[in-house]
């Protein structure tokens, strides 16, 4: 392929080359002829043989990088396919030259626009000899959620002066995923009034099997020898044994808002950055207290995952999460209305939405709470993130931010536990803060 | 705060429901009083000028080099010397006679006051271009080269300067404008791969980009340097003597025609060039018709 450098240097000998015949000046066909053979010297023997240049047409040519790249090839090891947001993946390629010429390579191992080369390069400039390897190490830094792969690999060879060059792509890809960052939670203060493993609507605060301790009581026949308390035993001299409070084992749902207005401020602070981050978060948090944990995004369609608990539970909702896109404008009415027939009567549902650009919210969430549901909504503020960015200047700021407290006051008054979610604040905090605490 | 209390649909009945707050482009687009869109939120679009349109990109880098490098403050040692010894053969080869400004003025020592000084501009600028690494004074350098040896010459070559008595003698006569055109194309060369070093440099430096093997990569570079210019100003020979070789070939058949051959003044003239160029391009041409150039690849990667 000719260069920028090459073209204007051809078009320039053409032009002096007729110019020399016209105004009889020998001068400037001489330059011509020199820089005529620079380029043939180059297209000739420069190792790359361009397929223009080697008088075939390109559809006659069967490998489209020619035969100076026909002989490299590419592999590539990742240290880790799944790896959780800020975390690091190790890349190895491994590129060999299969021919017995040794070739001046740059060789560009694509790498996603939204990561970061932390250490080492993904793009080289080597040298590699006659049938030899080598291993081009770099680290690269994942600092958003998602689906990534990386490759292809880009060669290009060309001739000292750049005048010509190749490139080939080494279609070599390898998938990653990267899953929302977790926040470790001590306690999200939601629990099901309305617990689901027993028969009929049990209130909590009764024992059964669980971890938490709940008090003594005699001991009878059938009980386990191994919730005796010995303690007791020896103080009273009857055999005791110790009830725990059953775990609130319930299902919960929740709810992420991946609009395409969720995605508005920068690409690493927006709410539905922060949304799936505590979807993860709570996620993890209710599987580990063996709840039944279920998610629906809604955006451009309504994606839910049904409830299940467990571990495999955890990673399908972090692998939906992390490829939950922002896209379209679905009413969270449409979404209240797809789910209320498919959950249970109480079940603790919490959603996470920047409540804009939706006129629905109020409507949908009063249907939830209307059915006694108990309702949470974190609300990652937008505004905070556009106006921190400067996109916001203070008077629209000010406007806003006015018409979102309105709004949140008035889901409150409702009966949701709703917490305007600012960007520096824990989502711990935050939940504390909707739970009233 | 939250209330407790089970169905609160009751509270609501009547009452109008509020839109959650308007989209913010709305709302910019609204305000008036001072409210303008902040600048930072409109994307910043380069439009390229007319002229980086026609050359398919910006004409000089955005890119600031760091210090010069070994390897650069080489290339800009070499690019000096280039430039002196191209200025002073640009002053010889091209005489004011058959010059635009001798067209215009009429006066052999204004045009040659004019050629001198463009020659000088075109030193001068080069030199500021290398030392600065700045693209644009390099054009302007190239460009005033070009236009120094844009002249009606007649089809003889002319020599302004002749303090060696190069004018008798046909085939030093040559030389020196292959050697001209040479440092010329080399001056080209060597300057634009300053600034190309200067990049690699800096990418190396910023860590943009990894340089295995600098070494080796640098002496292909320097050894292209040599074979390239020494090849280029034999095949340039061999084209400016067509009217010795053709008529050294044609006298294998007939010894008359050769020697009328090179008394033949179209031969000699510029013409005669072109017919040479003509002849070796045709041959370079038929190599890349029978792909020899793939051949010749093919071979090499493939030879045990």
């Amino acid at each position: 392929m000719w260069s920028r450098k090459s073209a204007m240097l051809g078009s320039l000998a053409v032009a002096m080359y007729l110019l020399g015949l016209t105004l009889r000046n020998s001068q400037l066909v001489t330059i011509a002829v020199v820089i005529f053979v620079f380029l043939t010297w180059a297209a000739l023997f420069g190792s790359h043989a361009d397929v223009a240049s080697s008088g075939r047409r390109a559809e006659e040519w069967s490998g489209e990088e020619g035969v100076a790249l026909s002989n490299v090839s590419a592999m590539r090891k990742l240290s880790s396919a799944r790896i959780f947001e800020d975390g690091e993946v190790s890349v190895t390629l491994r590129m060999q030259n299969h021919s017995a010429l040794g070739k001046i390579l740059e060789v560009k191992d694509r790498v996603p626009e939204v990561m970061r080369i932390k250490d080492g390069a993904n793009y080289i400039l080597m040298e590699l000899g006659p049938r030899r390897e080598t291993f081009i190490e770099y680290t690269v830094e994942c600092p958003l959620r998602g689906f990534y792969s990386l490759g292809p690999v880009a060669v290009r060879v060309q001739d000292p002066f750049g005048l010509f060059h190749k490139e080939k792509e080494l279609h070599v890809y390898n998938d990653f995923l990267v899953f929302p960052k977790m926040e470790d939670l001590k306690d999200t203060f939601v629990k099901s009034r309305v617990p689901k493993i027993f028969t009929g609507a049990v209130n909590i605060r009764q024992p059964g099997p669980g971890s938490e301790f709940y008090s003594l009581r005699e001991y009878f026949d059938g009980d386990s020898f191994r919730s005796i308390n010995w303690s007791a035993y020896a103080k009273t001299g009857k055999l005791m044994v110790n009830e725990r409070e059953r775990d609130a084992v319930s299902d919960i749902i929740i709810i992420v808002d991946a609009r395409s207005v969720s995605e508005t401020g920068p690409v690493s602070r927006n709410a539905l950055v922060y949304s799936t981050r505590a979807a993860a978060s709570l996620t993890k948090f209710f599987l580990s207290r063996r709840d039944s944990v279920g998610i629906v995004t809604y955006g451009d369609e309504i994606v839910s995952i049904d409830r299940d608990s467990g571990s495999k539970q955890l990673y399908i909702i972090l692998t939906k999460l992390a490829g939950a896109m922002a896209r379209g404008n679905t009413p969270l009415k449409v979404v209240v209305n797809r789910i209320l027939p498919h959950i249970n009567r109480g079940s603790p549902i919490i959603v996470l939405s920047n409540l804009e650009d939706d006129p629905t919210v109020v409507s949908a969430l009063r249907d939830f709470r209307a059915r006694n549901f108990d309702v949470t909504v974190l609300s990652p503020s937008s505004l905070e993130f556009e106006f921190d960015a400067k996109r916001l200047d203070r008077t629209g700021y000010e406007v806003l931010k006015t018409e979102r407290d309105v709004l949140i006051s008035e889901l409150s008054s409702l009966g949701v536990n709703i917490m305007d979610w600012e960007p520096d604040m824990l989502l711990s905090t935050a939940l504390a803060g909707a739970r009233g605490f | 705060m939250a209330t407790k209390s089970g169905d609160t649909s009751h509270l609501y009945d009547g009452k109008t429901v509020r839109s959650a707050a308007p989209s913010r482009k709305k709302l910019a687009g609204q305000m008036s009083a001072g409210s303008d869109i902040p600048k930072d939120a409109v994307p910043t679009v380069e439009i390229p000028s007319f002229i980086e349109s026609l050359l398919g990109g910006p004409l000089v880098p955005k890119m600031k080099f760091l210090p010069a490098d070994k390897m650069v403050q080489n290339l800009q040692l070499g690019c000096y010397g280039v430039l002196i010894g191209l200025g002073i053969l640009t002053y010889i080869v091209t005489p004011a006679v058959g010059t635009i400004w001798f067209a215009i003025t009429g006066s052999i020592t204004i045009a040659n006051i004019i050629q001198l000084m463009v020659v000088i501009g075109a030193v001068s600028s080069g030199f500021w271009g290398v030392m600065g690494r700045d693209a644009r004074y390099l054009l302007a350098s190239y460009v005033l080269f070009i236009l120094s040896v844009l002249r009606f010459a007649s089809s003889k070559v002319s020599l302004s300067q002749d303090l060696f008595g190069f004018a008798d003698n046909d085939f030093l006569l040559t030389i020196l404008v292959v050697v001209y055109a040479v440092l010329l194309v080399m001056f080209f060369e060597l300057s634009n791969g300053v600034l190309r070093f200067s990049m690699l440099d800096t990418s190396i430096r910023t860590r943009e980009v990894y340089v295995m093997n600098v070494k080796k990569i640098v002496s292909r570079y320097h050894r292209s340097l040599i074979i390239n210019p020494i090849i280029a100003g034999s095949l340039a020979m061999v084209v400016l003597s067509a009217n010795t070789i053709l008529p050294a070939f044609v006298s294998l058949f007939s010894e008359q025609t050769a020697v009328r051959m090179s008394e033949s003044v179209e031969l000699i003239s510029v013409y005669g060039v072109a017919l040479g160029s003509l002849f070796v391009f045709l041959i370079v041409g038929g190599l890349f018709l029978l792909d020899m150039p793939t051949h010749l690849q093919s071979w090499r990667e493939n030879k045990d």
